[in-house]
């Protein structure tokens, strides 16, 4: 009986803190820029491919390295005779996709992982820790790259390991906020009336530590971005012919003295990306942060 | 004290073991072998290749592969590079400098730059300063560092030709000022990325140590405005940044070799690079190890630094 | 600037062979050392790979051989017109000049007197017997045995002299020993292991140029051997300079910070703007290497000939070339390099016809499914098409080729994989569909191919070759021993006329161009002299001089 009546309490204070939250944020101009950004960007991506009279898989070798404003080729033409605007665009896709899909399992992984260490403690919670720690030694790209390297390259795979080499952060900051919420009075009610250890982990801890996780795991997008565009870059990640803001930057790299804007615009449109990410996570976290009222 | 750091040093070499068994297990699951890039000689056969494997003892087991490489580890032996059969560690140590001149002077450029941003950003709050320097600092950031090298190689060196589009220094002038001339933009394009996170953390912390009690006490003291700010505000928000320290390493060294590959840089970046495209086994093994090592001691250096400074860290 | 190679290159190739005849008679008289105390000035050359392995006969790869020629000598060496030009020996062993039997199983060679190694001690016929064996010896990670492996029964007849007999008879080993650097025996002899010795960081050898010092990840120095028993080395000193980057290899060339730029060159939608810099002359150099897309016949799809003649005939070899390579190389029938003696000219010209393609599909039962992919009794025509990932102008390739196959309903799906994956088992034991690959099949300027169409060659059945095609014919067989077993170049040109012919029609793989690189020197250099026979353009720095 008392467990119910803390939950309806956390509840109502959850709702509470979280309109304050929201509040804040809407208030936060940075983070409703990126926002504005990202959700523009996002819709380009999608509507944009349709809205252009070329596709992104036509390949006509004579009308090549048109520069941007050539005719109907907004953005030029590629090292292809192929419509830029139409790959970048497309290529938000798969770059936007791998970020989202990377986030939302490094971030299961390392949600759980947190929370396992920080409930359990002890031989668990050390081990599992300890493994966190390692996997925090190596430099994350050299990680990545080796697993890079030695895997067939696609879409999958790439998530797949950006996601292997970045879940760390969010173990960590989860199983801090669990280890101190653990020992607090609804916890220790609930366990005293019996609830089982999965019922305490995820419907009275992780709702605690919710904040926390989102702020990380909107950087992980800006993150996965960056990695998979590096990784694209150097040849080991998306194949073409599907374009992705990484893999446009391998083939433009060879042609920056004759036609830079193959260069230039597919790293704008991820710097723009990425930074509304940033701008977002920014704001989440100012206004999931209880101090930034008193200050 | 002692107790302290022999057990953050215990810590340290079990992580360092579990870091090891990590890399060389993904490493030995991967398919393809360093064997590979003979495959297209001509007159090699599939034959000679199993011979030459075996030689190189690569069709052990790997557990087996795994325990003769770690005992060798132990010992100080880290194996000798499959390329030219020169020791691991001579690999390593000989392109060692490149790194730490590039990390060292672009954690110059970027702590300079960030503790001032910060600065400047927290004692002028909310200011047009304090506002551009944010969001200047968080685009930096969302940059991608290979992009922004590519760019900085057009815009300065095919375009302008003001500095060397790569290498650390040109051959028969190995002054001074050709290595400085030559570290321009590697460095800087290097720095960027962290000038945000320092900014960013000296801004908070400044803020955190202002609205304490011993500043207050200061400048009810009567001290004036710019001298709580330098001998308490400044030096107490530093602490934190020795942790930061320690915890930048690993995305420093990521950093590094990324700018390493985009301006040729011979450095441990580009060393990892090549081994991978070679399937060199023991010299990514050593590179792996050795930044983990790198790290562990930047964190252990830290904490230490920590611990001396605020004797409360000790007893936890 | 540009200079064709063939029409500039032919004087001085005379001139060359002139001046090594002269150096010929006077062999044993030190008469080159005047030469070498000219020696001045240096030459910077710029490798975009890292030449590593110092030791001639342990694996590596293609750039470490541009340091090899200039440190080590073979017995003779190949020419840019394709001739042997005695070095260690004194004269080229042949069946007319009694160097070797008729049948072809005695071999005699005489070697040059007064050669001396770097560290000074006497080049002997114990050098050219220790350096066979090693090639022999099990506990060798040898780099290449074929060849030598027929080799028995050495005999040192004295310092400068020195026999041998083959198992059988085989043509090819001269061009072997044209690439067969001999190294000291005094110095590796007595080495317990011979895979571990010091000499892979610091080889001696005989060459216009000693081992100077190696900064790893940035450069190796070769300094003048004084000594040589050539006619040079002109340059004091030579430098190879690691740059991974062709951006930057360009830059550097173009600022004038290396004096050549070496393996990998310059890229060719560059070509139009190298050729204007000043003071430097950019060269087309041919490369023996053949692009081909190579079909794994074990895989089902492939067994069907017509499915291969459709995919050729869908095959636009001429925009590749001269869109996505820009015309520089050219395109090509047979697996053998134009410039080869045994190039067979008049294979039939391939022709881009989509319509064509469709038919022959049609015709062989290939009817296109609801996908628009066609299919016969179950086998859809869809596979895999692989390279080393990264490669962005085999990408291109790709992706336009991918595009003409899904006009004639073949789904062609690129799979690239790191370059350790790919050519690993994925490519030698034909695990792959197709490959984008570019192959050297010929040994030098010996036109014997065994080791890629033999059908005991395939090591996915076992066999040891690289044919990795798992292609099987039995005339190909027969030719293909025939040829390795005759001595007379009219004889063997009948045979390997055949094989081209055979192979153009079975077609393994569908060749698309012969390699051609763009490679450049500043004005002013002289003696850089391009050669189709040997894998790297630095085979003859000791010739190298600055006007």
């Amino acid at each position: 009986m008392a467990a119910a009546t803390e939950q309806i309490q956390t509840n109502s204070k959850l709702r509470f803190f979280e309109s304050r939250t929201l509040r804040r944020f809407v208030r936060h101009r940075l983070a409703i820029t990126g926002l504005v950004m990202i959700v523009g960007i996002g819709i380009l991506c999608v509507v944009g491919p349709w809205l252009l009279p070329h596709d992104m898989l036509d390949i006509n070798i004579r009308d090549r390295f048109s520069p941007p404003l050539t005719d109907t080729f907004i953005m030029g033409t590629d090292e292809m005779g192929r419509d830029l605007a139409a790959r970048l665009f497309m290529a938000g896709r798969v770059s936007l996709m791998v970020g989202i899909a990377a986030m939302i399992l490094s971030t299961l992984i390392g949600t759980v992982i947190g929370l396992v260490a920080g409930y359990f403690g002890k031989v668990t919670g050390t081990v599992l820790m300890r493994l966190t720690d390692s996997f925090l030694c190596f430099p994350q790209i050299f990680l990545l790259l080796t697993l890079a390297a030695f895997l067939e390259p696609n879409a999958f795979m790439i998530t797949l390991i950006i996601a292997v080499t970045s879940w760390m952060e969010v173990a960590r900051i989860v199983s801090a906020e669990i280890r101190s919420l653990r020992e607090r009075d609804f916890i220790t009610a609930a366990r005293i009336s019996g609830a089982s250890h999965r019922w305490i982990m995820f419907r009275e801890l992780l709702p605690n530590t919710i904040g926390p996780i989102i702020v990380a795991a909107t950087l992980t997008i800006a993150k996965a971005i960056l990695l998979e565009a590096y990784v694209s870059f150097l040849g080991y990640g998306i194949q073409p012919p599907m374009p992705s803001w990484g893999n446009m930057l391998n083939n433009a790299q060879q042609f920056l003295d004759t036609a830079p804007w193959l260069a230039i615009i597919p790293g704008i449109a991820i710097t723009a990306a990425v930074t509304s990410f940033n701008f977002i996570g920014d704001g989440l976290r100012d206004a999931l942060d209880a101090r930034s009222d008193a200050q | 004290m002692a107790r302290f750091i022999l057990h953050r040093l215990g810590h340290s070499l079990l992580l360092l073991f579990l870091v090891s068994l990590i890399g060389y297990t993904i490493l030995h699951l991967a398919p393809g072998g360093p064997l590979s890039q003979y495959a297209l000689s001509p007159g090699m056969t599939q034959a000679e290749l199993n011979q030459i494997a075996e030689r190189m003892g690569l069709n052990r087991p790997i557990p087996i592969q795994y325990l003769d490489w770690f005992t060798s580890f132990l010992v100080g032996d880290w194996g000798e590079s499959f390329r030219d059969g020169r020791p691991v560690l001579s690999v390593i140590s000989g392109h060692l400098f490149a790194t730490v001149l590039l990390v060292v002077s672009s954690s110059v450029i970027s702590i300079g730059l960030g503790t001032l941003v910060g600065v400047l950003g927290a004692t002028r709050r909310y200011s047009a300063w304090d506002y551009i320097a944010t969001v200047g600092a968080m685009i930096a950031l969302s940059i991608p560092t290979f992009w922004f090298g590519l760019v900085a190689i057009y815009v300065f060196s095919l375009q302008l030709d003001w500095f060397p589009s790569g290498n650390m220094y040109s051959i028969g002038d190995e002054s001074f000022l050709d290595y400085a001339h030559h570290l321009v933009m590697p460095s800087v394009v290097l720095a960027l990325v962290s000038v945000a996170i320092w900014s960013r953390y000296m801004r908070s912390a400044m803020l955190d140590v202002i609205g304490q009690d011993f500043v207050r006490t200061a400048r009810a003291k009567g001290l004036t405005g710019q001298r709580v700010l330098y001998r308490h505000v400044v030096r107490n928000a530093l602490i934190p940044m020795i942790t930061l320290a320690g915890i930048q390493l690993p995305m420093l060294l990521s950093g590094a070799l990324v700018t390493e590959t985009v301006f040729t840089w011979p450095g441990i970046g580009r060393l990892f690079l090549d081994s991978l495209g070679y399937n060199d086994y023991p010299v990514i093994m050593g590179v792996l190890m050795f930044t983990a090592i790198f790290v562990l001691l930047g964190n252990l250096i830290a904490d230490i630094l920590v611990a001396t400074v605020d004797p409360r860290v000790r007893l936890e | 600037m540009t200079t064709s190679k063939t029409t500039n290159l032919n004087r001085r190739n005379f001139l060359k062979t002139g001046t090594a005849g002269l150096t010929l008679l006077m062999s044993g008289v030190a008469g080159s050392r005047l030469a070498a105390q000219d020696a001045s000035g240096q030459v910077i050359i710029g490798f975009s790979q890292e030449p590593t392995v110092l030791h001639p006969h342990m694996p590596h790869i293609e750039v470490d051989e541009g340091v090899h020629f200039n440190l080590f000598d073979p017995l003779f060496t190949v020419n840019s017109d394709g001739d042997f030009v005695p070095a260690l020996a004194t004269e080229v062993p042949t069946v007319e000049n009694g160097g070797v039997s008729e049948d072809g199983l005695k071999w005699r060679v005489k070697l040059r007197e007064g050669v001396t190694w770097h560290d000074g001690e006497p080049f002997t016929a114990e050098d050219v017997k220790f350096t066979i064996e090693l090639q022999q010896n099990p506990n060798f990670s040898a780099m290449r045995r074929t060849g030598h492996e027929l080799v028995r029964n050495i005999e040192v007849v004295n310092d400068h002299e020195i026999t041998w007999e083959m198992e059988s008879p085989f043509a090819p080993y001269a061009s072997i020993l044209s690439w067969t650097f001999i190294v000291p025996a005094h110095i590796l002899a007595d080495a317990e292991d011979p895979n571990q010795t010091d000499f892979r960081n610091s080889p001696v050898g005989t060459g216009a140029f000693s081992f100077g010092e190696r900064v790893a990840g940035n450069y190796i120095q070769l300094n003048a051997n004084p000594d040589w028993w050539g006619d040079g080395p002109y340059l004091e000193t030579v430098i190879f300079r690691y740059i991974p980057d062709m951006t930057v290899l360009y830059t550097q060339f173009r600022t004038g910070d290396i004096d050549v730029i070496g393996l990998q060159g310059i890229q060719f939608d560059r070509f139009e703007q190298a050729k204007q810099l000043d003071d430097r002359e950019v060269v087309i150099t041919q490369a023996s290497t053949v692009e081909s897309i190579s079909f794994n016949l074990g895989k089902p799809q492939f067994q069907d000939p017509a499915v291969r003649e459709a995919l050729y005939y869908a095959l636009d070899k001429t925009t590749i070339v001269d869109a996505i390579y820009y015309g520089i190389p050219e395109p090509t029938e047979s697996f053998l390099p134009k410039g080869s003696s045994y190039f067979h000219e008049d294979l039939p010209k391939s022709e881009y016809n989509l319509e064509k393609a469709k038919q022959i599909l049609d015709e062989a039962g290939w009817v296109p499914g609801d996908d628009g992919v066609r299919v016969k009794d179950g086998v859809r025509l869809a596979f895999k098409n692989s390279t080393t990932a990264g490669n962005s102008v085999r990408e291109q390739t790709q992706q336009f080729i991918q595009q003409d196959f899904a006009e004639i309903g073949v789904e062609m799906e690129i799979s690239n994989l790191p370059p350790a994956v790919m050519w690993g088992e994925y490519w030698q034991m034909s695990e792959f569909d197709t490959a984008m690959v570019g192959i050297v099949y010929t040994t030098g300027p010996d036109p014997d191919v065994s080791n890629y169409f033999h059908s005991t060659a395939i090591s996915a059945q076992g066999g040891a070759g690289q044919n990795t095609w798992q292609y099987k014919n039995e005339t190909v067989d027969e030719l293909l021993e025939e040829g390795a077993s005759l001595f007379v170049q009219e004889e063997r040109k009948t045979i390997y006329n055949k094989l081209q012919e055979v192979v153009r029609e079975d077609l393994p793989f569908l060749p698309i161009f012969q390699y051609a690189n763009l490679r450049g020197h500043k004005a002013g250099l002289e003696g850089f002299d391009p050669n189709v026979n040997v894998r790297i353009e630095t085979w003859n720095v000791g010739e190298w001089r600055w006007a």
